[in-house]
């Protein structure tokens, strides 16, 4: 109830025709977006140290706060407290920038996710190709950072992240085609509208793993994540990123872990659709399992070589997504 | 164009204070070179100031993954040199405890390698979990967890308790189950026979010519086993296969140590069951010994990274110079020929597959 009435409120204020009314309520969503995208974030930097420690035997943190659960907040306070440096030879400004371009483009994806099914910032009709036009930025930014840091280690992040690009992109964009062909439009609601009765991880399995696979990389999440590599680069693209934009870097590492599970279901696992509990929990929960899944894949992979994400994208995901294309036609023509 | 990077001394992955000079065409290596000697501590040199006994605490400090072999076969060494009988239980017991630090080490191995290959950790603590059982062995054996300096002239510092042949075959009943269980993680991994098979060949031929011993050379084909060729204690009195694979790639290394691994249970086992009754414990450690003068001894042992070789000229209570044979030094001579060609992110699983040790190359 009171859930509902926030989001008639909230709604109503978005849809207000005064433009100042307007931007101040989308101002306001976007801040509660984004508490909610830094609890979860926190959530499960914790989670994901306490999951891991138990795959390894260990008991993980369990120090700082009750069952260890203020140990980030430790670490994000001596990370922020700390100096930030730059090596001589970097662009100081780019490298700055192109953090905080990193972490606006989470936001504004998340942004443009209906949370629940009577609050969105947008209802724009393009939402789901907006999404991944605005994400096709990152891997530029993050190319950015590791050039600009002026360090050997990041470039080769760097050339790593856009080689990744080429492998990983066009599947991903057909799958997203194939998505909005089941959904008749590329409206992120109608697409949560079209899996009412069946969520496309059913109807397309093999289009499902492909983006999940696409979803990892884009997230950095092992076993893809070449890019960062810290037994080999010592931290990739990151190497000379210091203080508090290491700090953003690492609440980066799990705001895109929010965002790829809120893709993940709301493209396939019918979104906010489920009985008695409200959308946004189910929504929540979702995502919850689907970023379990996502830290239990990081604990047992070794790390693959960039040639062979390029074969992975090129051999098998691509041709893998075009007969998810096929397939899908045929299922919904036939 | 070549792009040079630098790795190390100070990096997560090169096993210790290794720095490697890598010359990249893009990502492939067109040359390594490696830079050692910043753990160099001079013991062959420190050696030769300290009475024969007192040497065996440095001695462990150089192979501190498997200290104990490099400790048993300092005082082998001294052993020859002075003409000193080992008695045959203790003899035993030095192979139990020996084959014992193999497992150990090989276990580290296999945990340095997938953390080398960037799996987070889950490998090596899984490595170290079995580890720490076989430490707490040989604490029971010894007092200490890492450092035993347990070998006297003749014999051992003391017996096995009662319990402790008891404990070992439960804890290598348990480590029979455990050892499936790394097959199964690993060599059913799609990604790790990607990025071990195949990877860092060393083919026999040159495997010989660049002299490299212990798993590296058996697993190019080489089945040369001091144990079995060169046999000390009662290794040629007990039926161990002699193990060699094929591949050359780091993938054969890999599973050469858990064949090893293996192998060394059953020796652990036979050796209990032959060993007599009777009493281990060494000779008191004396600071006056017999006088020797000038006499030269060379002694060899299978350690678990390879062939160590110690060649020491006697003098009058001192060695007067001691030369050690690190299989691990002539082991990372052939990095730079097996890794060219690889890429960059080949570089740390080939190092890693060579089970590089820092603080035995430098000495």
């Amino acid at each position: 109830m009171l859930i509902g009435s926030i989001e008639s409120f909230m709604q109503a204020g978005i849809n207000s025709s005064d433009v100042l009314v307007s931007i101040l309520f989308l101002v306001l969503y976007a801040v509660l977006v984004s508490i909610l995208m830094s609890v979860y974030a926190y959530l499960f930097g914790w989670i994901e140290r306490k999951v891991i420690a138990k795959a390894q035997y260990r008991h993980g943190p369990n120090v700082v706060g009750k069952y260890g659960l203020l140990q980030n907040l430790a670490d994000l306070v001596k990370l922020i407290a700390k100096e930030v440096r730059y090596p001589s030879n970097a662009d100081s400004r780019a490298m700055a920038l192109s953090m905080i371009g990193l972490v606006s483009i989470v936001v504004f994806v998340i942004l443009l996710l209906p949370l629940t099914p009577g609050l969105a910032a947008t209802n724009f009709g393009l939402g789901l190709l907006l999404v991944f036009v605005v994400l096709g930025f990152s891997p530029l930014l993050l190319f950015i950072t590791g050039f600009a840091s002026g360090n050997k280690f990041g470039e080769l992040g760097a050339q790593r992240s856009v080689l990744m690009v080429i492998g990983y992109d066009i599947p991903l964009i057909i799958v997203v085609g194939t998505i909005a062909l089941a959904a008749g439009g590329f409206s992120i609601t109608g697409v949560i509208g079209a899996q009412q009765s069946l969520p496309f991880a059913l109807l397309m399995p093999i289009g499902f793993i492909v983006f999940f696979i696409v979803m990892l990389a884009e997230m950095e999440r092992p076993p893809f994540d070449l890019r960062e590599a810290d037994s080999e680069l010592i931290a990739g693209w990151l190497t000379d990123v210091s203080g508090p934009y290491y700090a953003l870097a690492l609440m980066l590492d799990y705001t895109r872990m929010f965002m790829g599970s809120l893709l993940i279901s709301i493209l396939f696992l019918s979104g906010w659709a489920g009985p008695l509990l409200p959308p946004l929990v189910w929504l929540l929960i979702k995502a919850f399992i689907v970023s379990l899944f996502i830290i239990i894949i990081r604990a047992t992979v070794v790390r693959l070589r960039i040639d062979k994400v390029l074969r992975l994208g090129w051999i098998y995901l691509l041709p893998l997504s075009i007969a998810n294309l096929l397939v899908t036609f045929i299922i919904l023509k036939g | 164009m070549l792009t040079r990077i630098n790795i190390g001394p100070i990096h997560p992955s090169t096993h210790g204070v290794l720095r490697l000079v890598v010359d990249l065409d893009g990502d492939t290596i067109a040359n390594v070179e490696p830079h050692i000697g910043f753990l160099h501590r001079g013991v062959e040199k420190l050696v030769e100031t300290r009475m024969y006994m007192q040497s065996p605490p440095y001695m462990e400090k150089l192979d501190y993954i498997a200290p104990m072999s490099v400790d048993e076969l300092y005082v082998s060494t001294v052993e020859k040199a002075l003409g000193i009988e080992v008695k045959e239980r203790a003899q035993y017991q030095r192979m139990i405890l020996l084959e014992l630090q193999r497992i150990a080490s090989h276990l580290f191995f296999i945990g340095a390698l997938t953390n080398d290959m960037g799996m987070m950790f889950t490998g090596f603590m899984w490595g170290f979990r079995d580890r720490e059982l076989i430490l707490r062995l040989l604490e029971e054996a010894t007092g200490q967890r890492m450092f035993y300096v347990n070998m006297r002239l003749g014999g051992m510092v003391n017996d096995f308790h009662g319990d402790f042949e008891q404990h070992v075959l439960k804890t290598m009943d348990y480590m029979e189950k455990r050892i499936p269980e790394y097959e199964k993680f690993l060599e059913k991994n799609p990604i790790f026979k990607q990025r071990t098979k195949g990877v860092g060949v060393l083919k026999r031929d040159d495997a010989i010519a660049l002299g490299v011993s212990g798993p590296v050379l058996r697993a190019s084909g080489v089945p040369y086993d001091v144990r079995r060729d060169n046999p000390y204690y009662f290794y040629k009195e007990l039926n161990f296969r002699e193990m060699s694979l094929n591949g050359g790639d780091s993938f054969s290394r890999y599973r050469l140590r858990v064949m090893e691994m293996r192998e060394s249970m059953r020796i652990i086992r036979e050796s209990f069951r032959k060993m007599p009754e009777g009493d281990s414990t060494g000779q008191m450690v004396k600071l006056r010994m017999p006088p020797v003068k000038n006499k030269v001894v060379t002694v060899a042992r299978e350690v678990p990274r390879g062939e160590e070789l110690m060649y020491m000229v006697a003098g009058d209570q001192k060695p007067y110079r001691l030369s050690i044979r690190s299989p691990v030094f002539i082991n990372l001579h052939a990095l730079n020929h097996i890794a060219k060609g690889h890429r960059l992110a080949d570089l740390y699983p080939i190092l890693g597959s060579l089970d590089v040790v820092m603080a035995d190359v430098d000495r």
